[in-house]
C-alpha cells in the first residue's frame, strides 16, 4: 500500500513537472498519455521492485524541463540560432555607441553641474555599469520573448532570410564611422569643457568672509605652460576624427598624424596628472574638506589614460593595415 | 602544409553523433509508414527498436503530438482496455508526405550508393 503510493507520487510528480510547463489546452491529454505510456514501459520491464522499475523509466525519460520543450514544440534554448547572430549585433551596436554616448552626456551633465571629475567619475563607472546590464537585461528578455512567440505560431522555422546586402564590411565601417564620430564629438566636449571652466570659474566656494569664490576646476598656472599641448592635441584629435569621418577609413598617415595628436594631448597630461597639479589646489581644498585625494587615485587615472590613448592608436592602425 | 584540428572526441563518438544526425529524419518516415496500423505510444517505441529503427521516448512520444498537430496522424483515446491508450494513424495527408519521403530516401539511398560504390 506504502510502496504503491509513493511509486503513483513519483509518476505524477514528474508527469505534473513536464505538463505544466505546456499549454493548458494541451496538459490533461498530455498527462493522461504519459500516464499510460510510463505505466506500460514499467509493466515491459517485469521487474521485481516495481519502485526502481519506475525510477529508471523516468530516469530514461529525463528533465522534464527537455520533454515539456519537445511537447510544447520549442527548442529548450533562450534565443535559438535563427535570432542570434541578430540579438548579437544588436548588443555590440548598442554597447559600443548608445551607451558610450549615454555615459559621456552624464558625465557631461555632472561636470556642467560642477560636481568635481570625482564625483563625475563615479557617475561615469556606475552608468556604464547600470545601463549596460539594462541594455543587456532588455534585449535579452525581448529576443527571448520574440523567440517563445516564434515557436508558439508555426510548426516551421525561420521566415526571415539572410540577404547578401546583411555582409557585415559596410556594416563594420559604418560603425567605425560613428564611433569616429563618437570620439570627434567626445573630444571637442573635453576641449569645451576645459576652456569653460577655465573662462567661467563656474565651482563655487564659500570664501573666508562669507562671500562666494568663483573658482577653476583645473590649476590655472596651467595656462601657462602644459595645458596648450593638452588643448592643441585635443584639437588635433578631433580634426583628424573628422578628416577619418570624411575619408572612409584610417589611412596611415593619418593614423600616424593621429598618434602624434594623441601624444601631444596624452603625454602633458599624464605628466600633469603625475605631477599631481591638474586641480586647481583651492577647488579640491574646497571640494575635499577634511580629505586629501590619495596617489591613487593619480595612478588610476593616468592608467586609464594611457591605456585609452594606447589603444585607440593601436586600431586606428590596425583599421590602416586591413 | 594541411592544417588538422586537434580534437579531444574519439572517431568513435564522432561516428555515433553522426549517425545520430543521420537517423533523426528516418524516425519520421518510419512512423508515418508503420502507423497505417493504428498504434499507441509504447507499443510503436518496441516496433521501431525490434526493425533497428532506435528511438528514445522522450523523443518519440512528443514527435507523435507535432505530427497530430501538423495533420499528418490522427489519434483517438481508446478506452475499450484497462488502461486507456492514445492511438495515433497516418491521416491522407500523412500518406502523401510518406509516399514523398519513401520516393526521397530511395534517392538518397541511390546517390549515397554511386557515390561509394568503390568503397
Amino acid at each position: 500500500m506504502n510502496m504503491a503510493m509513493s511509486t503513483t507520487t513519483l509518476t505524477e510528480r514528474y508527469i505534473q513537472e513536464v505538463v505544466r510547463r505546456i499549454p493548458a489546452d494541451q496538459r490533461d491529454d498530455v498527462a493522461s498519455e504519459l500516464r499510460t505510456t510510463i505505466a506500460d514501459t514499467v509493466e515491459a520491464r517485469d521487474s521485481a521492485d516495481p519502485v526502481s522499475a519506475e525510477r529508471e523509466v523516468l530516469t530514461e525519460m529525463g528533465d522534464p524541463i527537455r520533454l515539456a520543450a519537445g511537447y510544447a514544440d520549442r527548442p529548450p534554448v533562450l534565443i535559438g540560432p535563427d535570432l542570434y547572430p541578430t540579438y548579437l549585433r544588436l548588443l555590440v551596436v548598442l554597447l559600443s555607441t548608445v551607451l558610450p554616448v549615454v555615459t559621456a552626456v552624464l558625465v557631461g551633465i555632472d561636470l556642467f553641474d560642477g560636481k568635481g571629475l570625482g564625483s563625475a567619475i563615479g557617475t561615469g563607472i556606475s552608468t556604464v555599469l547600470t545601463v549596460g546590464a539594462q541594455m543587456i537585461a532588455w534585449v535579452t528578455v525581448v529576443f527571448a520573448i520574440v523567440e517563445r512567440s516564434r515557436h508558439h505560431d508555426g510548426v516551421v522555422g525561420s521566415t526571415d532570410k539572410w540577404t547578401p546586402d546583411d555582409l557585415p564590411e559596410p556594416r563594420r565601417q559604418n560603425k567605425r564611422g560613428a564611433s569616429a564620430c563618437a570620439s570627434a564629438v567626445w573630444n571637442a566636449l573635453l576641449l569645451g569643457l576645459i576652456v569653460w571652466q577655465h573662462t567661467a570659474e563656474p565651482y563655487r566656494a564659500a570664501g573666508a568672509d562669507g562671500s562666494v569664490d568663483r573658482l577653476q576646476v583645473l590649476d590655472p598656472g596651467l595656462w601657462s605652460g602644459w595645458i596648450w599641448p593638452i588643448l592643441v592635441g585635443l584639437a588635433g584629435l578631433v580634426v583628424l576624427d573628422l578628416v577619418r569621418v570624411a575619408a572612409g577609413r584610417w589611412t596611415v598617415p593619418l593614423a600616424a598624424w593621429s598618434a602624434a595628436a594623441e601624444a601631444l594631448f596624452a603625454l602633458p597630461l599624464v605628466w600633469v596628472l603625475y605631477q599631481q597639479r591638474f586641480f586647481n589646489p583651492d577647488f579640491l581644498t574646497d571640494f575635499n574638506g577634511d580629505w586629501t585625494t590619495p596617489d591613487s587615485f593619480y595612478t588610476g587615472v593616468i592608467l586609464v589614460v594611457l591605456v585609452m590613448s594606447g589603444s585607440a592608436v593601436f586600431n586606428r592602425f590596425r583599421e590602416a593595415h586591413q | 602544409m594541411a592544417h588538422s584540428i586537434v580534437s579531444l572526441v574519439s572517431p568513435n563518438e564522432l561516428i555515433l553523433s553522426q549517425v545520430q544526425e543521420l537517423r533523426r529524419g528516418t524516425v519520421v518516415l518510419a512512423c508515418l509508414v508503420l502507423l497505417e496500423e493504428p498504434q499507441y505510444g509504447y507499443a510503436l517505441l518496441e516496433t521501431l527498436n525490434d526493425a533497428g529503427v532506435t528511438v528514445d521516448g522522450n523523443t518519440l512520444y512528443p514527435l507523435l503530438r507535432r505530427l497530430e498537430k501538423q495533420g499528418l496522424l490522427t489519434s483517438e483515446w481508446n478506452t475499450d482496455e484497462s488502461r486507456p491508450r492514445k492511438f495515433y494513424r497516418v491521416s491522407p495527408e500523412g500518406s502523401q508526405v510518406r509516399t514523398g519521403l519513401v520516393r526521397e530516401w530511395r534517392d538518397i539511398v541511390g546517390s549515397i550508393s554511386l557515390l561509394t560504390k568503390d568503397d
